[in-house]
């Protein structure tokens, strides 16, 4: 018998799909080459092995289930908490480099250009009172309504009236506060799911991003936002 | 066998740098092998944890994902995470148990004709590799497992068919089926096997 046939037999036997006769002619074969015995001890030990592995590397493979919904919130959650929020635009290398240009402009003597900037940006920064302050919560399932009411009218109250964004979803509020703003511009947000307002937005060429939790009451932690907004946009 | 990088090799950057919607690409990607993963181990055992073990994998993923290099290695990772996590935790509830003093087990009830699932505690080998050795054999196991012989070793092995029914389910020759298990087989042994 060939490698080939020996191999194919073996395998039926191992698998337990050989016939009576087949599985006679392999005990008559080990008999008969007794060097044949070793390799089948060892096509068992391959397949023990085989058996072991190969339902994991199929689970690895699978396609099909969707992350349920509930479990967004928390791994965003995680990521923040983990790896922080990018770099705010990450006022990439090219603005650092354009400041840098402007920099040494200003020391090789364009004074007189930079005095003309100056006279007119200085009455606009004198008329900004401060930042334009956005507010947006999630109002998804599960998050009990009247709280969520509750929730929006202590976010109304702490920044004055300001109308509060509703969000169904925590991919669309996300949506919010990434998307593009004015330089002037902070986004405060919360997420009654995972207990966490996120601030996010720029003033003066500064960033903020800054997450709070929920820890006593939600009245309390906006203060606390209040006054972290107030005192990274002070003049 | 499946794809490994749906994956822009791009986003890499973007998840070490904590990119929400990078995140969220990826975890839709992902659930599907952490689930079930951990399924595989737990279902028998203590099917309402299987949701729990998946998410908290995807987690561990977020702590790690600044230690890996390549797309490639994000399932592979992944899957090792949620087969320990899931190991760890059907020991420390049979830890429990004993410690308890209680005697009822804590295997699945089975059905008629069903196999009885294999206890927990007669551990397979590769429940004592660490997850990312796990994942390096698994991410080595899916670039060498090509189609169809991965399908193959499945359909022999794991699901019972017969050289004639793979034959006609893969689409190749009858005698060529063996020559497919004999080259699967080999890649097994050289990536799982015992190594010294």
């Amino acid at each position: 018998m060939n490698d080939e046939n020996f191999f194919d037999l073996a395998m039926k036997v191992i698998a337990r799909q050989c016939t009576d006769a087949e599985r006679a002619e392999l005990d008559a074969l080990l008999a008969r080459e007794s060097q044949r015995n070793a390799e089948f001890a060892q096509l068992q030990a391959y397949v023990r092995v085989a058996k072991g592995a190969l339902p994991l590397v199929d689970a690895t493979q699978a396609t099909a289930g969707e992350l349920p919904t509930y479990a967004h919130g928390r791994l965003q959650t995680k990521v923040r908490q983990t790896l922080g929020r990018p770099k705010a635009a990450d006022e990439s290398q090219s603005a650092k480099e354009r400041s840098a240009m402007w920099t040494w402009r200003w020391v090789l003597g364009l004074a007189a250009a930079t005095a003309v900037v100056v006279l007119v940006a200085l009455p606009i920064f004198r008329g900004a009172s401060g930042p334009a302050i956005q507010l947006a919560m999630l109002d998804g399932v599960g998050v009990v309504r009247g709280s969520n009411t509750d929730a929006a009218a202590l976010l109304k109250q702490t920044w004055k009236d300001r109308a509060v964004q509703s969000f169904t979803n925590a991919d669309d509020l996300r949506a919010w506060e990434t998307s593009a703003s004015k330089e002037t511009t902070v986004k405060v947000s919360y997420d009654p799911s995972t207990g966490e307002i996120h601030v996010l937005g720029r003033w003066s060429g500064r960033t903020l991003d800054k997450t709070f939790l929920v820890e006593r009451d939600l009245a309390t932690t906006l203060k606390l936002v209040r006054d972290y907004v107030a005192e990274q946009t002070r003049h | 066998m499946g794809k490994l990088t749906p994956v822009n090799p791009h986003e890499l950057k973007s998840l070490q740098q904590g990119d929400a919607v990078a995140w969220d690409a990826a975890f839709r990607w992902l659930w599907p092998t952490v689930f079930a993963v951990a399924q595989l181990k737990l279902q028998p055992f203590l099917p309402g944890e299987v949701e729990d073990v998946a998410i908290e994998s995807l987690e561990q993923l977020v702590e790690k994902v600044r230690e890996v290099k390549s797309v490639e290695e994000l399932k592979p990772l992944a899957a090792g995470i949620a087969h320990n996590r899931a190991v760890s935790l059907l020991r420390e509830r049979f830890a429990q148990k004993r410690g308890a003093g209680k005697t009822e087990s804590l295997d699945a009830p089975v059905g008629e004709g069903q196999a009885k699932p294999e206890p927990v505690a007669d551990d397979s080998p590769l429940d004592s590799l660490a997850a990312k050795e796990l994942a390096a054999r698994l991410q080595q196991s899916l670039a060498e497992l090509k189609p169809p012989l991965g399908e193959i070793l499945s359909d022999f092995f794991l699901h019972g068919l017969r050289y004639e029914e793979i034959a006609q389910k893969r689409k190749v020759a009858v005698g060529s089926v063996g020559v497919y298990l004999k080259r699967g087989l080999e890649a097994m042994r050289r990536i799982w096997g015992e190594r010294d």
